[in-house]
Parts: C-alpha cells; structure tokens; sequence
C-alpha cells in the first residue's frame, strides 16, 4: 500500500477531543479543518483550527450528526481526510462508506467493521463464533414487553436492556424484576432511537460486581494488529465511566496476557483498521467476557498514552497514510500508572443531574505528571444541546500510590466556576478504601456514594477564613459598583478596580 | 478610628452576622456579633479572581465570583466548592420580607432541557405517579410525574421546546382531598 501524506484533515467533531485531534495534526505539520454548529462559532475547537465551516444550527441532528454537511465541508476546504473522533459520526457505518465514496479517507476502520461491531447483536454473533465468551442473553432484537419477560425470565434477574447501536453508556436499562420491564423497554427504545436513530434493543444477563477492562488495539486493516494493553474505566455513574485507570489494579501478569491476546484476536478477525477498544467484563471470579468493540478512539485513551508512551491519533493518522502500525508488539510496555478524571457540568449532589452556563473563573493545574484535555475556557457558554463532559485532567505517576497523591493534589489545585461540576466528586473518590485499594466495581458510586455527604468537613480556621473573604469580597464590590457613571466612563474598569483594591487594602 | 461594617452571611447553610473593621491597612473581621475580632491579611489575587487570606497563621487560597444580586457567591478552596451569600445587612433586611409561590401541583423543569413528548392534555385527569412529560437533557430522557392526582388545567409547552430550570411544564389542580 503507497504512503500518501495528508496536507490537511477535517475533524467532524467538537469539544475537548476536536481541540486534542486538532493538536495532534497540527504536531504533524497537517492543517486541520473544524466544523461548528451556530451555537459553536467561539469553541475552543473553532478557535485552534486552520479553518472552520459552519455546518448548521444547534441540535445535533442539524449539524454535527448531518454527514451530506460534513463531507461538503471537506471537499470544500479541500481535506484530503475525514477524522471523526468519538461520538456524533464516529461509528456510523454509512458515513464512513458516503466519506470513501467522496474519494476521502475515513480515519478509522473500514465501514463494514463498523457495521458489524457496531451493531451489538452481529459482534455478539461474531465473537461466539470466534471462540471469544461473550455474556449470556439474546442475538435479536426485542421491542414486545411479554417476549423480553419471558427471556429474563429464562436467564434470571436482574437483566440488561441494551440499545444495539448504543454506546457511551446511553441507551441501557437494567431491569430487575417483570413489573419494571414494560416502562423500561419503552424508555430505552425511545432513547436508542433518539440517539442513534435504531430503536433495536436486546436483553443481557447483567453480572452482578462486574469490572470493566478494556484493551486498546491497533489494527494495519490487512489482518495484523497489536495491542496497547488494558484500561480499567470500573467508577461509573448511569453506567458511564467517569474514572479511568492503566495499568489495572485487577489483572494478574497471566489475566493480563490472556485478554489482550483476545483483544489482539478480535481484532484480527474482523482485519480491524486504526485504534479501537476491545471491551471486557471481569467477573468477581476472575472470568471475563466480551461486552463489545468500540471502533473508535476512546475518550480515555490518553491514560493508555501516558502509560506506554505512545500517541494514539498520530498513529491513527499514520495508518490512514498508509503507513502501517507505528510499533512492534514487543516495544510497547506499561511504564507507571496514569488517572483519567472526566470533569462533567453535572451535580454530584443531584443524582449527577446535568448542568450548564457560564464558565466563570478557571484555573487549570500544572505541574509534574499533569496532563489537561480540554474544550473550553473561562468566558464560554457552556451549550445545552451536547454531552456535559468539559475536560479530562489526566495524571501519571512512577506507580499507582504517587499517581492518586498527585492527582488528589491536581484535583485541588484545579478551579471552575460556574456550572455545577463533579470534580469534588473526584477528590472524594480517590480517598475511599475500596478506590485505594482497586478492589472497586461498577457499582462503586452507587453504593459507596452519598450525595449529602461528599464534600470534606470545614475546619474552624477554614470557615474563618471564608466568612472573612467574602465580606471583603463583598465590600470590595460594594466599593465598585459605588462608582459614579461618569467616573467610570472616564476610567477603564481595570484602572477603577485596581485603585478599588488598593484604598480596600492600604489606604483606609 | 476603625471603620465598622455589618454582613449578613450564610455559609453552607450557617448564618453569620460579621462585622468586618479597618483602619489604615489592618483589617479586623468579627465572625458573628459575640465572636472575638481577629487579624486578617488580605490580598485580592489572579485579577480579581481569589483572595490570598491568612488567619490565625494559616494561608488559605479562596477564589471567589460574584454570580447574582442577591448576594450568592462562587466560593472554592483546595477543590471544595462552597456555597455563600453574602450582603449588607440593610439590604438583607429589605429583601427577608420576600417569599415563595408554590403548588403542589405544578411541574417545573429542574434542569434545562428539551420537551421531547407531553404525556396528557389540558382536562385530562391524571393519578399521582403517573409520567406527564419527558424532557431529555444531555441525551438523557428523564419522565417528570404527577406529584399529585388531579385535573390537568395548563400545560404551558410544547413539545421541541426547549426549557429552564424554573420553567413551569404541566399545572395540575388537585383533586379534593387528594
């Protein structure tokens, strides 16, 4: 296969993993081309782009969700590539294939993987097939509320009601008695076909004290590929990972061997092209199963980045190129640990409910071991129409101990003001035995986290110091808005404050 | 001569009644009315956005944004998000007067989001529990229910609309003596 280099790519996608895409081809001398919705015109990711285009109006399904719009803009712009990241487009079969068609290149795997995987019900066939075990329940589709019954019936309660095109944790339901079946069948299709436009559900024994590990494999597209090893990614919320972790706290030397190698074999069966997820369900025993492949990056890629020293876009870039795998097999190795914290606008205390508006004050941390993806910025409107993640802080550390030290000390470093967010939720977490120890599951939030009592006790001193800034805040603020109209339009606001500050703190 | 101010402030739900004095440079700040006085260094830091506070010994690093008029302040320190209001004492006793509207029967939306399906019509009657309205925020269909039985007198959205937290959905009248 000839090498053709890309002069510039397209990323149909927006948020922090555009701006991370963005940085990655612009490392690599690519020019990159966003696309933005009428309420995205000032995002990060149009900001850092080389060019931009206008794609339509707010909802999703008018603008980053319409591939006809995306694939325009890159023949438009003149792209030679089409990077989708994780989401909206990023595994929607017929978009890859309209994106060939268009004599563009689809950065990631060929559209027919995507159908096959992506439709959970023919990756559960294939991978029986193949030998991989996968989690007892249907190979069809179930929309009659007495057919879904009698299933669960047959394999036992609780089950899982699971979107087949589903992903990201939307679109799932566990169901743990009959009388819940009928409302929870109709929410899931509703949802499944809102979000994925395909209403097929289907019914999954649900394991009780699961782990989620995942292997991230690199495939060439002509049958050969690697692994990158495992993530855990087991602290969930609504079935949604919001904590990530490499290496896992859970995975002898052998276990760890043993599901990469059937990661590796996923791969190469369905001659998988780019970076993709093998994901896996580890039972308490020590058994673990196939749950589905994401054929996609992964938003929690970056620990496995940290971890092996490797960069994961570029080489998705590069396989696209026609460059093959970027490494051997036996020059990847796991040096250390690395955290992955989703900071979401969301209400820890409110059963995680989503939040939105102003970004008012930040402060990212720095500093040793570090790593901020973001996609916004103090000043930005926060939209309602998209997923509430905002940024992932990512910490490395020369081994599990220091990276949970070093991030509870990012973590506190770490300033946002304005929507409400989960990154108290964070510092909580990482104190907790069961976190400290690895011994969490997937229902770690649910039955360790109590939404009235998360946040840490206020020491005297603290509250002192607190009940005195904000009546100088206050005070201070007092002293400005006191100012005359006049005054103020003679001088900057800047000026005026500055002089505010100094009578407040010297002159009085 | 120290000059005298009063606050009232309520942090994490703890009412305070502070008096914050100064003279020249020093700053002295009266937690509550029968609270000892004591030293506070002060520095308004990062443009306006945190103040660099030290009692008794202690350093603290507290950012802070104004969010409304009413007094409500962003507050954080090491990572922890805290809720204060704070005001002038005149102006807390001006707006104490003021109180709630609520019904039992009506459904306001929570969070923002869109009304993606209306589950009843005006003059229907519904039962308490009964799901009215679905509004999907973030991808998430959430079914908002009746919290009382009775008749559904106003539904003030339609469905595609998008809604704030506040925002009346459905108004119920509630059934007598139910």
């Amino acid at each position: 296969m000839s090498v053709r280099k890309f002069k510039k790519v397209l990323v149909a996608n927006r948020g922090e993993i555009a701006v991370r895409i963005m940085q990655g081809l612009q490392e690599m001398g690519i020019e990159a081309i966003a696309v933005y919705s009428d309420v995205d015109r000032t995002a990060l990711h149009v900001l850092m782009a080389d060019e931009a285009v206008a794609i339509g109006s707010a909802p999703a399904t008018e603008s980053y969700l319409v591939g006809e719009k995306i694939i325009a803009a890159a023949l438009k712009t003149g792209a030679e590539g089409i990077h989708p990241g994780y989401g909206f487009l990023a595994e929607n079969g017929p978009f890859a294939q309209a994106v060939e068609d268009a004599g563009l290149v689809f950065i990631g795997p060929k559209a027919e993987t995507m159908a096959l995987m992506g439709d959970k019900l023919s990756a559960r066939r294939k991978m029986r097939a193949s030998g991989v075990p996968v989690v007892p329940g249907t190979d069809e589709a179930v929309s009659d509320p007495d057919i879904a019954t009698g299933i669960a019936d047959e394999i036992g309660y609780p089950v899982l009601l699971k979107a087949a095109a589903g992903g990201g944790g939307k679109g799932m339901r566990i169901v743990r008695g009959a009388s819940e079946m009928a409302s929870a069948l109709r929410q899931t299709m509703g949802e499944a076909r809102n979000s994925f436009g395909n209403d097929a559900v289907f019914v999954e024994k649900y394991i009780e004290d699961p782990k989620h590990i995942e292997v991230q494999v690199l495939g060439d597209g002509q049958g050969q590929a690697i692994h990158v090893f495992e993530r855990e990614c087991s602290v969930q919320r609504r079935h949604q990972k919001v904590i990530e972790e490499s290496p896992s706290p859970s995975l002898s030397p052998e276990l760890r061997e043993e599901i990469c190698q059937a990661a590796v074999r996923t791969a190469e069966a369905v001659s998988y092209r780019g970076a993709g997820t093998v994901e896996f369900i580890l039972t308490p025993g020590g058994e673990f199963y196939f749950l589905e492949m994401n054929t996609r990056l992964q938003v929690e890629h970056p620990v496995t980045e940290l971890v092996t020293g490797t960069d994961l876009v570029r080489a998705m870039v590069r396989i696209a190129q026609g460059e093959g795998l970027c490494y051997r097999q036996e020059q990847l190795e796991q040096r250390g640990w690395a955290l992955e914290f989703r900071l979401y606008a969301e209400d820890p205390g409110r059963g995680f409910a989503p939040s939105i508006g102003r970004i008012l004050s930040l402060t990212a941390p720095h500093g040793p071991g570090v790593r901020l993806d973001t996609g916004v910025y103090e000043g930005f409107d926060v939209p309602i129409h998209y997923d509430p993640m905002l940024a992932k802080l990512i910490v490395w550390g020369e081994d599990r101990e220091q990276a949970i030290a070093r991030s509870l000390r990012a973590l506190r470093e770490f300033v946002l003001h304005g929507p409400v967010h989960n990154l108290p939720f964070h510092i909580w977490a990482l104190q907790q035995p069961a976190f400290m120890d690895g011994s969490y599951t997937t229902h770690f939030v649910e039955n360790e986290f109590d939404p009235d009592n998360y946040l840490p006790e206020l020491s005297e001193n603290q509250s002192q110091a607190l009940v005195a800034a904000a009546a100088l805040f206050e005070a201070l603020r007092r002293a400005e808005s006191e100012v005359s109209p006049a005054e103020n339009r003679k001088c900057p606001a800047s000026n005026w404050r500055r002089n505010a500050l100094r009578r407040m703190t010297n002159n009085q | 001569m120290w000059m005298k101010k009063n606050y009232a402030l309520n942090c994490e739900g703890n009412l305070h009644h502070s008096i914050v004095a100064r003279q020249g440079g020093r700053v002295r700040v009266q937690i509550s009315e029968d609270s000892e006085p004591v030293d506070v260094d002060f520095q308004p830091v990062l443009g306006g956005k945190a103040v660099s506070v030290r009692v008794g010994g202690r350093l603290h690093l507290i950012h802070l944004t104004g969010t409304n008029s009413k007094g409500a302040v962003s507050a954080s320190l090491d990572g922890r998000p805290v809720q204060l209001t704070v005001m002038d004492e005149l102006r807390a006793q001006a707006l104490e007067s003021m109180g709630d509207v609520a019904g039992g029967g009506t459904i306001t939306a929570d969070i923002p989001g869109l009304v993606v399906e209306l589950r009843a019509s005006v003059g229907q009657k519904v039962h308490q529990g009964e799901p009215v309205i679905v509004v999907e925020a973030m991808k998430m269909q959430n079914e908002l229910a009746a919290a009382v039985s009775g008749t559904v007198t106003e539904i003030p959205v339609t469905e595609g609309q998008s809604v704030n937290p506040g925002d009346v959905l459905v108004i119920i009248e509630p059934e007598p003596g139910g």
